[in-house]
Order: C-alpha cells, then sequence, then structure tokens
C-alpha cells in the first residue's frame, strides 16, 4: 500500500500579471522518485516553493502529510527543500550548516554528512559567499542527503557540480534511498544526467503540467523514423508526430507511442531507422516552442 | 520506518514548542561573531581609542577634571548600536530564508529571534551598567577618562543604567528586524510606504504641536518622566516593533 504524500489541486501562483503557476494538479505517493522536469522559469521552483511553504499560493489547495504546508511544523519538520538559490547568512561557513543540521532534521545521520563532504571535497571552514557554483550545489546535496527528511526536494542538484560529483550524487542518492527508502523530488533541466534516477515524471512548462507519467512508461514510448523523406513521410502519415527535423532527401521524424511488431516489419520494408528517443530528446520536443503547436501536448498527455 | 502505516500522517514524536524556539537561538548563536564578537570589538575599539585621548591629553598637562566633564558629552558608550541595527536587519533578511528553508515556521523563527534579542540585551545591559561602576570606581582606568559614565549613564546608579540599556538595545535590534519584516512582506512597495507613513506621522505630530504652541508642555512632559520615563518609552516603542514584526512575518516571503 503506497500513500500519498503530496496533493495538489488547482494550485496557482501569480506575480502581477505573470501567472508562473496555472492551475496545475498533481500528487505524490510515499517512497519513490520523482523528477520535476522543465525549461528554465517552467515554474519548478515556484511549486517547490509552495509545496514547502516558502511562498503562499494564489488559489488551489496543498495538502503535504495531509495538511497545509505553511506555518505548520509539524509538516515543515518532515521536508528538506534547500533551493538552488538558497541564501545563507553572510557569516556561515558550510560547517555551520552542518552543525544546525541536527537541530532541525530528527533523521540527520552526521558521519553520512561527513562521508560526503570527503566525497565532494566541500570545504568546510570558507564563507559560503566565497564557494564556487558547484561548491554551493555540494552544500544542498549534502543538506539534502543526509537528512534523510520524508519528503526530499533536490533542486537544481547538479548545477555547476563536476562529472566526478555528479556520479558521486547520483550513487549515494541510490544506496541511501534503498537503505532508508523516503519521497524525492528531484528538478532539474539538465535531464538525462538524471533519468535513470527517476521512476515518475511531472514535465512542466509555462506553470502547466504537459506529462505526469511513470519514467518506464515514458521511456520507449516514442522513437525517431529516419530514412528517405518519402518513405518516412508515409510511414508516419497516421502517427503522433512530436518533433520533425530533415536534410535534404532525408528525414527524421519522431513519433509518440510504442511501435508493435508489424510496426517494426514494415519500417524494416522500407528501409527506414527505428532509434529510442532519449528522455531528454522526448521532453525537448515537448517544451520546445517551434514544435509545440497541434497535436503535441493532447496526445501526449492522453 | 517499520510499523508506519496505522500511524496518523502528521503527527510523529512529540517536540517540544519550546525546543523549536531554542534551536532558532542557537541558529543565530551558531555564529557568535554577529551577536557577540563585532559589538564588542566596536566598543574595546571605542574604549582603546578614549584610553590612548586620555593619556594624551593628561599627559600634555590638561586640567583632568575638565576632560572627563568634556568626555561625557562623548557617543562613544553607543559605538557598537548602528552595527546592532544591521545585525537586526540581517537577523531577518538572511536568517529567515536560511531557517525556512531548514523547515522552521516563520512563527516560531520570529520567537526565537526575539528570545535571542531579548539574551543579548540583557547581557549588554548588565555589562555597560557594570563597566559605569567600573569605570567611577577606578577613577576613570586610572587615567580618568569617561567613556562610560557619559550621557545618561551613571547618575541615578546601576539599575537606571541596566533598565534604560536594555530598552535602548531592544529597541535598536527590533526596528532593524521589524521593518525588514516589512520589506519581504511587500518589498521595495512596503518600505516606501513605511517610510512615507513614519514621516507623516511625525510632521503632523510636529505641526500639531507648533500649531497649538505646545512645546513648553512637551519639554516639561519629558523632564517631568525623567531618564527612567524616557527610556520606558524607548522600550514601548520596542515592543510595538515586536509585535507588528510577528505579524508581519505570518505572510513574508523571503527571495
Amino acid at each position: 500500500m503506497t500513500r500519498t504524500v503530496v496533493r495538489a489541486s488547482g494550485l496557482t501562483k501569480r506575480y502581477g500579471s505573470f501567472t508562473a503557476v496555472d492551475a496545475v494538479d498533481f500528487s505524490l505517493e510515499e517512497n519513490r522518485i520523482y523528477g520535476l522536469l522543465g525549461r528554465n522559469g517552467a515554474g519548478k521552483t515556484t511549486v517547490m516553493q509552495m509545496l514547502t511553504g516558502q511562498i503562499f499560493p494564489n488559489g488551489g489547495e496543498i495538502e503535504v502529510f495531509g495538511r497545509a504546508p505553511a506555518e505548520h511544523a509539524d509538516v515543515l519538520r518532515r521536508i528538506c527543500f534547500i533551493a538552488e538559490s538558497q541564501r545563507y547568512p553572510d557569516s556561515f561557513h558550510a560547517s555551520h550548516v552542518l552543525k544546525a543540521a541536527p537541530w532541525f532534521f530528527e533523521n540527520w545521520d552526521a558521519a553520512f554528512a561527513e562521508r560526503l563532504v570527503e566525497d565532494f571535497r566541500l570545504p568546510l571552514n570558507r564563507y559560503i559567499k566565497k564557494l564556487s557554483r558547484g561548491q554551493l550545489s555540494a552544500v544542498g546535496v549534502i543538506v539534502g542527503l543526509a537528512s534523510r527528511a520524508p519528503l526530499t526536494f533536490f533542486d537544481e542538484p547538479y548545477l555547476g557540480l563536476d562529472a566526478v560529483a555528479r556520479q558521486i550524487f547520483y550513487d549515494r542518492l541510490l544506496e541511501d534511498y534503498a537503505a532508508h527508502p523516503r519521497t524525492i523530488v528531484l528538478s532539474t533541466h539538465l535531464i538525462d544526467e538524471v533519468a535513470n534516477l527517476l521512476e515518475h515524471l511531472l514535465v512542466i512548462d509555462q506553470g502547466r503540467i504537459l506529462l505526469d507519467r511513470d519514467a518506464d512508461e515514458v521511456r520507449g514510448s516514442a522513437t525517431t523514423v529516419a530514412g528517405g523523406r518519402a518513405a518516412v513521410e508515409s510511414f508516419v502519415a497516421d502517427r503522433a508526430v512530436i518533433g520533425r527535423e530533415g536534410i535534404g532527401g532525408l528525414a527524421s521524424v519522431t513519433i509518440d507511442g510504442r511501435l508493435s511488431k508489424a510496426d517494426r516489419i514494415e519500417a524494416a520494408g522500407l528501409g527506414l531507422e527505428l532509434a529510442p528517443v532519449s528522455l531528454q530528446q522526448l521532453i525537448v520536443h515537448m517544451t520546445g516552442t517551434d514544435l509545440r503547436a497541434g497535436s503535441t501536448e493532447q496526445e501526449v498527455a492522453a | 520506518m517499520t510499523a508506519v502505516m496505522d500511524r496518523p500522517l502528521v503527527r510523529t514524536e512529540p517536540r517540544s514548542r519550546f525546543q523549536e524556539i531554542w534551536r532558532i537561538v542557537r541558529l543565530h548563536a551558531v555564529t557568535p561573531s554577529v551577536f557577540f564578537g563585532i559589538p564588542w570589538i566596536i566598543l574595546g575599539g571605542a574604549w582603546l581609542v578614549m584610553l590612548v585621548i586620555g593619556i594624551i591629553v593628561t599627559g600634555a598637562g590638561a586640567d583632568p577634571v575638565e576632560m572627563r566633564e568634556g568626555m561625557r558629552y562623548s557617543w562613544a558608550v553607543l559605538s557598537p548600536q548602528w552595527y546592532l541595527v544591521a545585525v537586526g536587519v540581517q537577523a531577518i533578511g538572511m536568517t529567515l530564508s536560511f531557517a525556512l528553508g531548514f523547515g522552521a515556521t516563520r512563527r516560531d523563527f520570529w520567537l526565537g529571534t526575539s528570545l535571542m534579542f531579548g539574551i543579548v540585551s540583557l547581557l549588554n545591559a548588565i555589562a555597560i551598567a557594570t563597566l559605569v561602576q567600573i569605570e567611577k570606581a577606578t577613577v576613570g582606568w586610572w587615567v580618568g577618562i569617561s567613556m562610560f559614565d557619559a550621557l545618561w549613564y551613571g547618575q541615578n546608579g546601576w539599575l537606571v543604567d541596566f533598565y534604560t540599556t536594555l530598552a535602548l538595545q531592544l529597541f535598536v535590534l527590533f526596528i532593524g528586524a521589524s521593518a525588514t519584516t516589512v520589506y519581504l512582506r511587500w518589498r521595495m512597495r512596503g518600505m516606501l510606504a513605511l517610510a512615507a507613513g513614519a514621516i507623516t506621522v511625525v510632521l503632523a505630530a510636529v505641526a500639531t504641536i507648533t500649531f497649538t504652541e505646545g512645546w513648553p508642555t512637551v519639554f516639561e512632559w519629558f523632564n517631568g518622566i525623567g531618564v527612567v520615563g524616557v527610556f520606558t518609552v524607548v522600550l514601548g516603542l520596542a515592543a510595538i516593533c515586536a509585535i507588528g514584526g510577528y505579524l508581519v512575518i505570518r505572510r513574508a516571503t523571503p527571495r
């Protein structure tokens, strides 16, 4: 039995005439890893700020652990959200952050935090405002992992991290998640890096949810068909096209929906190449402005 | 997580309210230089300068009694107060955002911050009032200066010095903190409205008193209430800032 940790309905946030989050509905189940994906300014951080009571919605309802999060200590103590743009007091070193963390997170594992500090080579006795972007991300990642909060948000955890650090994050997150299951929400626009971590996807664009589906369903749900233009066009004629590229007589078209064995045989007969579409490519197709028009939205979300 | 299925979603292990407030005090004190180190370095620096001036002046053969009298008008004893307004501002402007990220509520944050302000004010008041007495007992640290025994200090005994410092200290910290809550809730628009409102109130008061020729009465009233009375007014203003800040911060949103 899984329990619902977060339930949002009609959730809306406006800044003046700009609608950052536009009446979205979604829910998060206990002990899963969610990807909150979308372009810069899509509304990812705004959604997380509302879920953690840092900002107040203009409309709709949120329930986190059964009630509205803002100003409810018994909800907030089970949440960890270190924003990508988190501000720290000027006088703080990373060591002060780690010293204060156990006062706020009851499941804090100091030994784990220490190990992560070594893994990420985070300088503890330097002013936080003097840290590089990657080191700043590491502070958030370490707090997020070692807090073991039942609902943990990682906001753009990869920003500025080098390849080794990204791999460490990936490994430690999976290890620790296996030992201490919890609900994790990862927001990022670097999709391929985290694609294999994610169990469920929420794709958000211009304040709306474009896709809310299990990652396994989404993986392999789209295919790129490449070959001679005429052959490609005839093959995709009555399929949901979500992306189209071409040079001269060659075309490469991305279609939504799984292909049957008959489809594959037909494609082979036409001399077409079929390639799986990565999550990142799929989302680029879905949220790229030039291809948005037409069938994309409805059919992908169906 | 074992046997969690029957447990209600919200309530977990009890955690006392005081603990939630006390951790904010600890958060403010995790870098003790901000509330304690730097103010006392400023005050110590001012004291050292006064001491050197005292040695120079008496060394040049000036009248020590006259020097003591002149130094009574120095504001050196108040030197850390300007910095402490900024501490009040930063306690909200920077630490609130951090505390919210760590899952504190705005209510507990404000209560914890107020408790921190109270502790700092209490310690500073005890220290300053005691330093006034030491300065008097040692006749100006054996060089005849008058730094702590200045302005209204040193006239009415330890308790009055303690009370006035406590009131002033609370006011200085809370005015910075409460003005910052206005900024966090309504941004620049709120700050402008607050400034315009404050200026309007002051000008209206000045105009009313001037047109009713009430200035002598006002001065008389201030004379009547004395040093203790004036600082009770200051303490009242601090309390207004503290309550106002509590109301405003409940819907404040840090950047």
